[in-house]
C-alpha cells in the first residue's frame, strides 16, 4: 500500500466515523437540551457529597447482616423458582421435543419477557400483591425466563439427534427422553446459567429492595432519605462487597463446570 | 420376522428418497443393506421401527403378543410398545455421555417401566443384574461404573449392543455401527451382533462390502431409492461398481 492510500484509508476509517459520531453527540444534546457546564457542578456536588458520607457508620454493619441475608435470600429463591419456571418452558421451546408451532409460540413469549424491564414486573405485580418480598421473588424469577429460557432451549436443541432418536427408538415416552437423554446432557450447562442469572439477580434484588421489597436495598434507600449518609455509606460498601463477592463465587463455580460442558 | 411391503418416500420437491423398497427378513438371517452415500439407507432403517412415516407402503411387524401390526399407521402409544421389541444401534452418539456404561444399558428397559419408576432411575436389582450380564456377553462388565464419555469408539459400540441385548428385543437393526472403527474393532463388534441373529433377525446399514460377504447371510443393496440387489453376500466386482458407481475407488482405498 502506498503512503498516500494508507492517509486515505485511516481519513475513511477513523476520521469520518469520529467526526460523525461528534456530530450526533452534539445534535442528541441539542434535542435533549442538555447543557454541558451542568457536568462540572455535578462532579463538584458528587465528590463533595462522597466527602460526606465518609466515615462509614460502623455501629451499622452488624444491623445490616439480617438485610443483606434477605436480599441473598431473595435472589436465591427467585433464581431457584426461576430456572425451575424457563427449563420447563424450554422444553415446549425447544424443536427436538415440542411440535414446530408449539416451539415458535413459546419462542415469541420468551423474547417478549425478555424486553419487559424486571423493575416493570414488579411495579405489575406490587399492584396486584402489594408490597413486600413474594412478588420481588415472582419478579425475580419471571424475569429469568428471558434468559434462561433461551438459552436452555438452545441447548437442548443441540443435543445431537442421534442421541434423541436412540432413546425414542427403545419406546421410552417424552417424559423419559427428557429424564434420561435431555437432563444428563444440559445439567452442567443448566447450573452454569443459573449460576451467571444469580449474581444478574442479587444486583436485580438489591434495586427491587430499595422500592420495597425490603432488605439491603431498603437499607441503602432509607438511609438516603433519611439523610444519614454516614449509614448510607454502610450500605454501599455492603451492597459493593456483596455484589463483587457473588460475581467471584460465581465466575469460580462455571469455571470448575467448562470442563464438564465440554466433555463429548 | 419383518416384511416391508413398497415403502416409498418423496420429498415434496419430487424427489423420491424411497422407491418401492420391499424385503421380507426372517430369524436366522443376517441381512447387510449396502449402497452409496445418500442411497437411502438409513431412511429404510428408520422407517423399519417408525422413526420415518413413508408416503405409501407397510411394514409388517409381530408384536410382543404375536399380532400382525402394520408400524407405518400405528398410534404413537402402540408405536412405543412395539419399539420395546425393535433394538436399535446407531452410528456415533447415541449414548447418555454423562451416565454410567451400567445406566446406558438399563436405559433399554424405559419402554417397558413405568414412567413414574424410571424418572427416579428406579431400577430393581435383578434389572441391574441382568443388565451386568448382558455387559459381560460384550466384555465390558468391567468398565460398567465408567462414564460413557470416557469410552473408545469400540467401546461405545459394545454398549449399545449391550443395551440392545438387554432389551431383549424381537428384531434387531443396526446403522453403520462399525463405519468409525479400525479393522481390529469392527471384526470385533461383528462377531459380537452376528450371534444374535440365530434368534432374531438382525438388519444393518455397512460401508464395507467384504465384511458383509464374511459376517452376512445375505444382502440388499440399494441405490437411488431403489433396491438394486437382494441375495447372496459375496458379490462381484461388476456388482459392487454397480452398486456404489464413483465411490468405489475410495472404498477400496479405505479396504486396504
Ligand atoms: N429429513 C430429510 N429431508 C430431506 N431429505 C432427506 C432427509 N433425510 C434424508 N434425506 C435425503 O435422503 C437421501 C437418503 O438419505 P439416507 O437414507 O440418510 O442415505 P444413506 O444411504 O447414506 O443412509 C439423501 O439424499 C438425503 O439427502
Ligand atoms: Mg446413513
Amino acid at each position: 500500500m502506498k503512503i498516500a492510500e494508507f492517509k486515505i484509508s485511516r481519513y475513511k476509517n477513523i476520521v469520518l466515523p469520529l467526526g460523525g459520531l461528534i456530530f450526533l453527540t452534539f445534535l442528541a444534546s441539542k434535542s435533549c437540551k442538555i447543557d454541558f457546564s451542568d457536568f462540572g457542578e455535578g462532579i463538584v456536588n458528587g465528590t463533595f457529597f462522597i466527602a460526606k458520607m465518609f466515615p462509614p457508620d460502623w455501629a451499622a454493619f452488624p444491623e445490616m447482616l439480617q438485610p443483606t441475608f434477605d436480599t441473598i435470600l431473595l435472589a436465591l429463591l427467585g433464581t431457584f423458582f426461576g430456572t425451575i419456571l424457563s427449563l420447563f418452558i424450554a422444553f415446549f421451546a425447544a424443536a427436538n421435543l415440542s411440535n414446530p408451532w408449539v416451539r415458535n409460540i413459546t419462542r415469541s413469549l420468551i423474547s417478549i419477557e425478555r424486553s419487559i424491564p424486571e423493575l416493570f414486573i414488579l411495579l405489575i405485580l406490587i399492584t396486584a400483591f402489594g408490597l413486600g418480598a413474594v412478588p420481588a421473588i415472582i419478579a425475580i424469577a419471571l424475569g429469568c425466563v428471558g434468559m434462561l429460557g433461551k438459552l436452555l432451549a438452545d441447548t437442548i436443541e443441540d443435543i445431537p439427534p442421534t442421541l434423541m432418536d436412540s432413546v425414542a427408538s427403545i419406546g421410552a415416552n417424552k417424559i423419559q427422553i427428557i429424564a434420561f437423554a435431555v437432563m444428563p446432557e444440559i445439567i452442567p450447562n443448566l447450573i452454569s446459567y443459573a449460576l451467571f442469572r444469580f449474581e444478574v439477580n442479587i444486583r436485580l434484588s438489591v434495586l427491587l429492595g430499595a422500592i420495597g421489597a425490603g432488605g439491603i436495598g431498603y437499607e441503602l434507600e432509607n438511609s438516603f432519605s433519611l439523610l444519614e449518609y454516614h449509614r448510607a455509606f454502610s450500605a454501599l460498601i455492603i451492597v459493593l462487597v456483596l455484589v463483587f463477592s457473588i460475581e467471584r463465587l460465581s465466575s469460580f463455580f462455571r469455571n470448575k463446570l467448562k470442563n464438564a460442558i465440554v466433555l463429548k | 420376522m419383518i416384511e416391508v411391503i413398497n415403502i416409498s418416500k418423496t420429498l415434496p420437491n419430487g424427489k423420491k428418497l424411497l422407491d418401492n423398497i420391499s424385503f421380507k427378513v426372517k430369524k436366522g438371517e443376517f441381512v447387510g443393506i449396502l449402497g452409496a452415500s445418500g442411497a437411502g439407507k438409513t431412511l429404510t432403517l428408520r422407517s423399519l421401527n417408525g422413526l420415518l412415516k413413508p408416503d405409501s407402503g407397510s411394514v409388517i411387524f409381530k408384536n410382543e403378543l404375536g399380532e400382525k401390526v402394520n408400524i407405518c399407521t400405528l398410534s404413537n402409544k402402540k408405536l412405543r410398545k412395539v419399539r420395546q421389541k425393535i433394538g436399535v444401534i446407531f452410528q456415533g452418539y447415541h449414548l447418555v455421555q454423562r451416565l454410567s456404561v451400567l445406566e446406558n444399558v438399563m436405559i433399554g428397559r424405559l419402554g417397558s417401566i413405568t414412567t413414574f419408576r424410571s424418572i427416579f432411575y428406579g431400577f430393581t436389582d435383578a434389572e441391574a443384574h441382568e443388565a451386568m450380564g448382558a455387559l459381560e456377553k460384550v466384555n465390558m462388565e468391567h468398565l460398567a461404573n465408567n462414564k460413557v464419555s470416557s469410552l473408545s469408539g469400540g467401546e461405545k459400540q459394545r454398549v449399545g449392543i449391550a443395551r440392545a441385548i438387554f432389551q431383549k428385543p424381537n428384531l434387531l437393526l443396526a446403522d453403520e455401527p462399525i463405519s468409525n472403527l479400525d479393522p481390529k474393532n469392527a471384526k470385533l463388534i461383528m462377531k459380537l451382533i452376528k450371534p444374535l441373529s440365530e434368534e432374531i433377525p438382525v438388519i444393518g446399514v455397512f460401508h464395507q462390502p467384504e465384511m458383509t460377504a464374511k459376517y452376512c447371510t445375505r444382502v440388499i443393496a440399494i441405490k437411488e431409492g431403489k433396491i438394486i440387489y437382494d441375495g447372496k453376500p459375496n458379490l462381484s466386482e461388476d456388482q459392487l461398481s454397480e452398486i456404489y458407481g464413483e465411490e468405489l475407488s475410495t472404498l477400496a482405498l479405505q479396504a486396504k
